[in-house]
């Protein structure tokens, strides 16, 4: 029941429908049936009507999406999958589109004097788009469009450095990622719409070992016509400390003078918090070991905690990549039938309604779950948290409630999160 | 520009193959692979070795899809995407090379600082090149063996990339040397190439399995002629004779 699905992404000019670039499956759809997708997306528009998605026969999806009455996204997949439902896919679309302004800014999207330059021009976007297309992902910000966190054992003292360091470099935008996961940031970096910072994490994970960069970004929500220099330092592998700057400093007065006087005393530490990337909350935490994944959202701050390895897990449980597969399954099956919406619908969008039975119904669901033969689900929200977990099957379902309450109250309790 | 001394007269240049040169090496390898260090890290040398470590800033330079982040993963020993992703600003990477010096049989561990920058990045923002030729110590010009334009293109690049008058060394890199399928520019024109312009030329291609034996050649001539370069700036050697140890100028810790 369960199956990823690889999707395509068609990106043509909204006005001509010419193509400008193709994404995604290894197979590219012909141009036939690139044309017939946008023309039957035209054809509506011409009777006043808005095409959004449409499903096919066979199980596949077609999802349309303008943006700024200039560039068209498709998402495309070929067969029946729950991963790929519509709130991924408009997902995407919307991780696509701000990917591109992000490299190129509005101005060059949205003011096309020459396709032909364009297309060239978002090459540089391919790197990017590639890592929110890619199915073996180890996060998931890109569907949740919250901020995935470490928690560390000791927060004050690595906020206190970025603060300082950020101050040196005359910043007020600096964060501290441990493989992409935020452990700590300034005020002004979390004053960033939450899809930005999920933007950029994912961008320092394409930028890979490289020890520095320098790149000029826009912010697609916070300032897309004014690019701004995105400088990251790699203090140890896979520990990244960003800053957004204005024209100064340079990247190596910052390397040469600042990153070894701030971060040198802090190492122990930062090896601390590179040890604890995959379980993500310090090891005095301890959480049963029938858990074998979770998803813990703050609704309030939008950010997240995830992890495919909370304890040590029983011989023969899913790989951690089937872990992650899972984990976003359930929370795409939760939110899309269960749970309230975290964000307002688009503009002349409609949602589809939650669920069947909801109709009549005033009552918000609070929990859910579900049993597989592969693992079993339990969701709970509260004012201020959903907790997604996925445990074995060797956990009796009336357990399950109990399991995820007590998981909810020690992962808060003793991490303030 | 001073012409650049004899090859392997100033450090020794298979020095990683021997029992002494491999000790050093193991510093900068992690299970037969290159160790990733990063901005606080450098190898570990035992204390009673007298090691000094040397700094230079080195700008990778070419057409775009020429291979300049391959070439700069390669020398850095990280991971090279198979598929050709552009560049979308500055990406820095840092190299750690010891050498043994010919004459006063010094070790030296050279930190190399790779900057690699796409050419749609820098076409579109100004600043960035000014950035990247700031306090420069050496350039890698690349063209690509299956594209013969980036080959015609050298000249060009070399006049743009750096002042005469600068002190910066400079070599030619040939990258895809392994698609001689495809190749585009013979044998015979880089010798030439080489001949006119006096600047060393090294073919590049092939697995990018890190073996040191791949880019030893490269990675000790840069640190021939930089090393060389600097004793000429502080007066040890005269221009046009090979270089004699003198760690005082760009020693540091």
């Amino acid at each position: 029941m369960l199956q990823a699905g690889a999707v395509q992404l068609l990106c043509l000019t909204a006005s001509s429908g010419v193509p400008l670039f193709c994404r995604g499956a290894s197979k590219q759809l012909p141009f036939s049936v690139i044309g017939s997708l946008n023309g039957v997306h035209m054809f509506a528009g011409g009777q006043g009507v808005q095409l959004f998605n449409c499903d096919t026969d066979r199980g596949g999806r077609v999802l349309w999406k303008v943006f700024h009455d200039s560039v068209m996204l498709i998402a495309v997949t070929g067969q029946r999958s729950d991963a790929c439902g519509n709130l991924q896919l408009r997902r995407l679309l919307d991780n696509v589109w701000n990917c591109m302004v992000l490299v190129l800014g509005l101005e060059e999207l949205t003011n096309v004097r020459n396709v032909e330059r364009l297309k060239r021009e978002l090459r540089s976007c391919y790197q990017l788009i590639d890592t929110f297309l890619d199915i073996g992902k180890d996060w998931m910000g890109d569907l949740t469009h919250c901020v995935e966190c470490l928690l560390p054992a000791q927060p004050a003292v690595l906020q206190d450095t970025l603060n300082a360091f950020a101050q040196a470099a005359e910043s007020d935008f600096g964060c501290l990622l441990v493989h992409g996961k935020m452990v700590v940031a300034t005020d002004k970096w979390w004053r960033l719409a939450p899809q930005e910072v999920v933007l950029l994490a994912a961008l320092v994970r394409t930028l890979g070992g490289s020890a520095c960069c320098d790149c000029p970004i826009f912010l697609p929500q916070g300032s897309p016509t004014v690019p701004h220099r995105l400088l990251r330092f790699q203090l140890l592998p896979g520990v990244n400390v960003c800053m957004l700057c204005g024209p100064t400093p340079t990247l190596q007065s910052v390397e040469g003078e600042l990153v070894v006087r701030f971060w040198r005393p802090l190492v122990d530490m930062l090896h601390g918090c590179q040890a604890l990337h995959q379980r993500c909350f310090p090891g005095s935490v301890g959480l049963h070991r029938d858990v074998l994944a979770l998803l813990l959202i703050n609704r309030e701050s939008s950010r997240a905690v995830s992890s495919v390895h909370p304890a040590p897990s029983a011989p023969g449980a899913p790989s951690p990549i089937r872990r992650w597969e899972l984990l976003r399954l359930l929370f795409t099956f939760a939110t899309t039938r269960y749970f309230s919406q975290t964000e307002a619908p688009q503009k002349g969008e409609q949602l589809p309604p939650p669920e069947e039975f909801a109709p009549g119904f005033s009552d918000q669901p609070q929990q859910c779950y579900l049993v597989t033969d592969e693992c079993k689900f339990f969701a709970l929200q509260t004012p201020q948290h959903q907790l997604y977990i996925l445990t074995a099957v060797s956990v009796p379902t009336f357990a399950l409630r109990p399991l995820a309450t007590r998981t909810l109250s020690t992962l808060t309790d003793s991490t303030g999160f | 520009m001073a012409h650049p001394p004899p090859s392997g007269s100033v450090v020794l240049m298979d020095w990683y193959r021997s029992v002494e040169g491999k000790g050093f090496f193991s510093r900068i390898k992690r299970k037969e692979k290159r160790r990733i260090f990063g901005l606080l890290e450098a190898p570990p040398i035992p204390p009673l070795i007298n090691v000094d470590t040397v700094r230079y800033k080195v700008f990778l330079s070419g057409k775009s899809g020429v291979g300049k982040t391959a070439l700069a993963a390669r020398l850095a020993g990280l991971d090279v995407s198979s598929v050709h992703y552009e560049t979308i600003g500055i990406q820095t990477s840092v190299v750690f090379w010891p050498v043994k010096l010919r004459d006063s049989g010094q070790v030296l561990l050279f930190r190399l600082h790779l900057w690699d920058c796409g050419e749609n990045a820098l076409r579109r923002f100004d600043h960035l090149l000014p950035t990247c030729k700031e306090q420069l110590d050496a350039v890698l010009f690349l063209f690509s063996f299956t594209d013969h334009s980036s080959f015609d293109d050298l000249p060009g690049q070399i006049a743009r990339g750096c002042d005469p008058s600068d002190n910066v060394v400079k070599l030619v890199v040939g990258t895809k040397f392994d698609l001689f399928m495809h190749t585009d520019v013979t044998e015979r024109e880089v010798k030439a190439f080489q001949e006119q312009w006096a600047v060393p030329v090294f073919c590049i291609g092939g697995d990018a399995c890190d073996d040191l034996q791949n880019v030893a050649p490269l990675l000790n001539t840069l640190a021939e002629l930089l090393w060389h370069q600097d004793c000429v700036t502080v007066g040890a050697v005269p221009a046009n004779e090979s270089a004699v140890g003198d760690t005082s100028s760009r020693a540091g810790h």
